[in-house]
């Protein structure tokens, strides 16, 4: 009998999985505002007593490139390696959560046994306080106003405006050049309800503040929802 | 009895247990269940999408765009974080489908898909004025109340 409950205990064995100690599983990177992409180590050490194995890692954004400390991935007891996530920014400001996802030995697929978090800050160095603009179908038309920051060390300074509707005119007011402006936006007429997309250039040299967009919408009051 | 004939019994009784659990019990659950309790306060029960709000929102899906274009909800707009995906074309294109005022129910992978609330937090700020929630156990819950469909769209 004990020859067989050894059997069983063996058998259960494989089921368990195994462990890595992160050092962190939170990483909070500050960028710079004009860098392309940000790198994020994770620090981790087998502390089981048994080997364990990397069997999958998933990236929940293809903007995240993953390496295992030189594709190692198995560890022994005691043995320590690194996760390499690389964080390509260029679509992306204002604080982004990215995730990396670690399955060890047999995990389920939907248990994997580590999530790590790459939490990173990146400059908004352009921002427009309102992002939509709306008016009521039939009501006046009065000039609404969008206020646009600038937060970085250079002036930026807005270059174009454009609207996708000719309903709307598109006003631009410097506050102060290069650091402070409005833009005033006034329906011709509020009859139909609408959508108008304005499109707002800098001369930012971050690529991913050259171009802003806001909206200027004539809605019909929304109907109560069930 | 020998070592193997004790082994061999214990298989089988433990086999016999789980034959007897699945005749009484079914299959297992493969549903996500989703208890109303324990949502968090921007997520949302499919049940109460079909339900309560008879399916009548703005489908977000938050996969990436060949995903999209495989398989998902009927009228589904893309909108995910890809780095190749331009972010401005989406907010665009959403705009645009919210002005009717639908509620807007974003799903991604699974429940643990940070995506989904990331994509609804920017569908917020536009500042539309339009409800904004996350599916919870994304695409899991809708392929398990076989609501999703097949496209094979470019």
């Amino acid at each position: 009998m004990r020859i067989a409950i050894s059997c069983w205990l063996a058998l259960a064995g494989f089921l368990q999985a195994g462990g890595l100690t992160f050092e962190k599983e939170v990483l909070q990177i500050h960028a710079a505002a004009d860098a392309g992409s940000v790198v994020a180590d994770f620090n981790f050490q087998n502390n089981t007593d048994q080997p364990v194995t990397i069997a999958k890692v998933d990236k929940t954004c293809s903007c995240i490139g993953v390496e295992v400390s030189d594709g190692k991935l198995v560890y022994a007891p005691g043995e320590g390696g690194q996760i390499r996530a690389t964080f390509d920014m260029q679509n992306f400001s204002g604080v982004i959560d990215k995730t990396v996802v670690l399955w060890l030995d047999k995990d389920p697929v939907e248990k994997p046994s580590v999530t790590l978090t790459v939490e990173v800050h990146i400059p908004v160095l352009v921002a427009l306080k309102e992002k939509t603009l709306k008016w009521s179908v039939g009501a006046k038309p009065e000039t609404q106003k969008i206020d646009v920051l600038v937060d970085y060390t250079k002036p930026i300074k807005i270059v174009t405006t454009s609207c996708t509707s000719d309903n709307f005119n598109v006003k631009v007011i410097t506050l102060e050049e290069g650091k402070h402006y409005e833009i005033a936006v006034t329906p011709t007429d509020t009859k139909e309800p609408g959508l108008a997309i304005i499109r707002i250039e800098t001369d930012c040299d971050v690529k991913r503040h050259q171009i802003l967009q806001a909206f200027a919408v004539i809605r019909r009051e929304l109907p109560p929802l069930p | 009895m020998n070592a193997i004939a004790q082994l061999v019994a214990v298989l089988t009784i433990s086999a016999a247990a789980t034959a007897t659990t699945y005749w009484i019990k079914g299959p297992p659950e493969r549903a996500v269940r989703c208890d109303p309790a324990k949502l968090k306060p921007d997520e949302v029960c499919l049940e109460r999408v079909m339900n309560e709000w008879q399916g009548r929102v703005l489908w977000v899906d938050a996969r990436p765009r060949g995903d999209w274009e495989r398989n998902g909800m009927a009228g589904a707009a893309l909108w995910n974080l890809e780095s190749s995906e331009n972010m401005q074309t989406f907010e665009a294109d959403i705009a645009g489908r919210m002005l009717d005022g639908p509620r807007v129910v974003v799903y991604c992978n699974n429940e643990d898909c940070g995506i989904s609330r990331q994509v609804a937090e920017r569908i917020k700020a536009l500042q539309l004025g339009n409800e904004v929630y996350v599916l919870y156990g994304g695409w899991r819950a809708l392929v398990a109340a076989k609501l999703t469909k097949d496209f094979h769209r470019k």
